[in-house]
């Protein structure tokens, strides 16, 4: 059949239903893949959606997760500082009472004062001390230092007469050096430090002096030395008499006997704690006079090293303290 | 009324150990042998019975080498022992003397402030030889 004729669009109806057929189909087909496509597409974009989601629900997350650590630290830091301030108080003397018991709080708030008064004194000392070295360094005159010198020897005796008040108050507070860094507390005696102690510190840093200076320095060393010793004898005296007085008497069942002889005891007592007061003042007194002593000992330039050299001790005995408070843990 | 004033000796010059002798004086007047005491030792301390202060005092002193007469008053004496004092006192009387006080050289010296004060000035000790209560 060699049929050569085109094709004619004029097909036979079951050509055209079956071409029909076959278009419905491809239509079909076509629909369907862009049905995939769009639900694809659709899907695609849902998953894009929630991805994006995700991520905001994240990032939202760690955000609240950031605040709620920041608050965390935040309140650690508060409460170190409070127990800071705490253990700060509290070596100071303060009587931290949560029952906030009254009769105590006034022996806390004479502590607390004199604390206060102290704080104040040694901001002046170090003020002074940064005068006198400044004037050594300038080459003042010999005048000028003297006025100087004789300046911190007044503001010594103003240190004891403040102490001699505290002491009328709570003289327990000033033996016990609450007032006084951990690391000057090393070195307590009697409210203070000891004046021959303080002797032997300066005469190491002064050299030169002449023989007479250093014979008159060590006979002075020796003096203190002397006198705090008889003090320390009269402290011991006090303790066992003290003891005693507590210890001696009837134990036992009341009757109005033993009553009346714990009473005397307890009076006996009190009279001797009493002279606490007296030993603290005493004690004052020596560290005053060789202050003095030293002075008149010294020529002007000379006592102005050995009260700069004074300070500088203690500097660096308060820098030991801090660094000592600042220790790690474990 | 008899009063007794116990009044001791310390001939030890060890301040280690002392070896005290009580001397105990029964008096008739109380102002008298208070007056005699003074005017017969260099160096006398007078101070009330068990007295911590007093014992300070006593100590400096022995420390020194001197051997002070100590004096320990009765709360009950105190007061007539004291207004003996006072008449004896450095300017002839007047004087208002606190315990313990100690006398050198049958004046009234002061209290532990003085002899403290005295003794870091340098001055205490030459005033000691003074009186014969120390050699060398």
């Amino acid at each position: 059949m060699g049929d050569t004729s085109p094709r004619t669009s004029v097909s036979t109806d079951g050509d055209t239903d079956h071409n029909n057929l076959m278009y419905l189909c491809s239509l079909m087909k076509g629909i369907w893949v862009l049905v995939l496509l769009i639900l694809a597409t659709v899907q695609r974009v849902k998953w894009i959606k929630r991805l994006a989601q995700n991520r905001e629900a994240a990032r939202k997350s760690r955000l609240r997760k950031k605040a709620y650590v920041q608050q965390l630290e935040n309140s650690r830091l508060k409460l170190t500082q409070l127990e800071q301030e705490l253990q700060r108080a509290r070596q100071q003397g303060v009587f931290i009472s949560s029952s906030g018991d009254q009769a105590h709080s006034t022996a806390g708030d004479g502590a607390m004062a004199f604390d206060v008064e102290y704080r104040r004194w040694q901001e002046d000392k170090n003020r002074q001390m940064k005068e006198l070295s400044a004037a050594l360094d300038s080459h003042a005159s010999d005048a000028e230092l003297r006025i100087i010198v004789d300046g911190a020897i007044a503001h010594y005796e103003e240190l004891y007469r403040i102490k001699s008040n505290a002491a009328k108050n709570d003289v327990f507070h000033l033996l016990s050096g609450m007032w006084k860094t951990p690391a000057e507390r090393c070195f307590l005696w009697l409210g203070g430090f000891r004046s021959s102690e303080l002797l032997k510190l300066i005469a190491n840093q002064l050299e030169p002096l002449t023989e007479q200076q250093s014979l008159d320095i060590n006979n002075l060393q020796q003096s203190s030395q002397q006198a705090e010793d008889a003090l320390s004898q009269g402290m011991d005296n006090l303790q066992q008499s003290l003891a005693d007085t507590l210890s001696s008497g009837t134990l036992g069942s009341s009757s109005s006997g033993n009553v009346a002889s714990y009473m005397g005891q307890m009076a006996m007592a009190m009279g001797k704690l009493g002279t606490l007061e007296g030993f603290i003042r005493q004690a004052d007194n020596l560290r005053l006079q060789t202050y003095q002593q030293m002075v008149r000992l010294l020529t002007t330039r000379q006592s102005a090293r050995a009260l700069l050299a004074v300070h500088n001790y203690s500097l660096r005995l308060r820098a030991l303290s801090s660094l000592w408070l600042a220790r790690p843990r474990e | 009324m008899q009063g007794t004033i116990s009044c001791m000796r310390n001939y030890n010059m060890n301040t280690v150990g002392e070896s005290l002798r009580p001397l105990t004086l029964k008096t008739q007047e109380n102002g008298e042998s208070v007056r005699t005491l003074v005017e017969e030792n260099a160096v006398i301390v007078i101070g009330r019975r068990g007295c911590c202060m007093c014992l300070v005092v006593k100590r400096l002193l022995l420390g020194l080498g001197v051997n002070p007469a100590v004096l320990e008053i009765d709360e009950e004496r105190e007061e007539e022992v004291l207004s003996e004092l006072e008449k004896i006192g450095v300017h002839g009387g007047g004087d208002t003397v606190k315990l313990p006080a100690v006398y050198v050289g049958g004046r009234l010296f002061g209290g532990l402030d003085r002899v403290m004060a005295t003794l870091i000035s340098g001055e205490l000790v030459p005033i000691l030889k003074e009186v014969g209560a120390l050699w060398l």
